[in-house]
């Protein structure tokens, strides 16, 4: 089992869901994904570095032959994976004082889901709903969401930077300079090992 | 279906596990004592072949009954779950994958129904699309960067903190010149291996409250 790497943190969850209410989750998820305006309140989390919300029919596992048994089920399951940094209190925590709205609206349609507030009920659903990792790989490890977009925004700054510096003055370069520390000076620091979670 | 978001694909493939009386012990199990010895570091397969950001695998036994009144029912198969937010399109991802790590895909897969192997390629791939479930929902936070990309702007990050800290005060002939011979160094620098800055941990952690 190894639910964590560094500062990431991989949950699995799985839900069922009557078939005929499965078709109000794809609605809503696909607003979701349609609608930047309706996702806003993800983005501001800033520390989800992927997450997926897949619906899966109860036909809709994969099916080979060779001696598979096929699968004979009365719900459809909605899975839910997600990458984020922090510990599982804190995010749990966050989704329902940030996110209740929505996610009300797209696990409403699961079975027994108890409503995401108040939150000592959301979370004995999610721990009762959650499977472990048992492997889990990020290429950057030691960096959280914000770490890396803070990377790209120095990263771009200073290669603006770097294409004038040889064709200025000095002082045309040190106000540029300047002006570029004003920029990506709260985008600084280090990428480390993650504090102890206790 | 949203499998992709800008430019980073969001796969998910669902491998029903071999069921065998009389394998001991049984094949999710030997999937699961393998995956507990697999590096997680920059020797891990998933950096050794080329475009992966994040990468899980999960053994799913079976479903989760919530209780009364729902009903209570069970998984025929247990199911290797790959989850992997990834560069690039599918199929190049999936030969990636096959060229450079055969060996681990293959001792792992092996316990999946149906697997070919990964010398077969196009069997191979054909194999992970049919496994292959379409995400309803992807998000990323950030979807425009590769994993190179990536790895060179976080190492940028630290050395231009580094540079600023170590330059304060200086005068502007003496900024420019050394500002051009650290942007032309950084340049040179090579990129850091992907998982090269993961922590050293002999038992790996992480249970449900953590």
């Amino acid at each position: 089992m190894s639910n964590i790497n560094g500062k990431v943190y991989a949950m699995n969850a799985i839900t069922p869901m009557k078939p005929w209410k499965t078709w109000i989750v794809r609605g809503i998820l696909f607003l979701l994904g349609n609608f930047k305006r309706l996702r806003q309140d993800v983005v501001d989390l800033s520390f989800i570095e992927f997450a997926r919300w897949v619906v899966l029919p109860r036909g809709g596992f994969p099916f080979l032959g060779n001696g598979q048994v096929k699968e004979n089920l009365r719900y459809d399951y909605l899975l839910f994976f997600s990458n984020f940094n922090g510990t599982w209190n804190q995010y749990i925590d966050a989704f329902s004082a940030v996110l209740s709205k929505g996610l009300n609206l797209i696990w409403r349609w699961s079975e027994k889901f108890p409503g995401s507030v108040p939150v000592t009920l959301f979370m004995q659903y999610i721990a009762l709903l959650q499977f472990d990792t048992d492997y889990y790989y990020s290429a950057y490890p030691n960096a959280t969401a914000n770490d890396i977009e803070s990377a790209h925004i120095v990263q771009s700054s200073l290669d603006q930077l770097a294409a004038m510096a040889e064709g200025s003055s000095p002082q045309q370069f040190a106000d540029a300079y300047l002006r570029f520390v004003l920029q990506v000076q709260c985008h600084l620091g280090a990428t480390g090992n993650a504090p102890v979670a206790g | 279906m949203p499998n992709k978001n800008g430019s980073v694909y969001g796969l998910t493939i669902l491998s029903p596990i071999i069921d065998d009386d009389k394998a001991t012990p049984s094949h999710d199990l030997q999937i699961r004592d393998y995956l507990a010895r697999l590096s997680t570091r920059e020797d891990s397969p998933f950096a050794v072949a080329p475009g992966t950001h994040l990468a899980r695998l999960v053994v799913l036994d079976d479903v989760i009954y919530v209780g009364m009144p729902a009903c209570e029912e069970h998984l025929k198969s247990k199911y290797l779950i790959f989850e992997s937010n990834c560069d690039g399109d599918l199929d190049g991802y999936l030969h990636g994958l096959a060229d450079t790590i055969a060996d681990h895909l293959d001792a792992i897969w092996k316990h999946c129904v149906g697997y070919p192997g990964a010398a077969n390629r196009q069997a191979f791939v054909d194999y992970m699309k049919a496994c292959q479930l379409n995400t309803t929902f992807y998000f990323a936070a950030v979807n425009d960067k590769s994993v190179e990309e990536t790895l060179r702007a976080l190492q940028t990050k630290t050395a231009v903190a580094d540079f600023i800290a170590t330059h304060q005060g200086a005068d502007p002939a003496t900024l420019q010149r050394e500002f051009i011979r650290f942007a032309a160094e950084l340049k040179a620098r090579p990129i850091p291996r992907p998982g090269s800055m993961g922590p050293l941990r002999d038992i790996k952690t992480g249970g449900h409250n953590e």
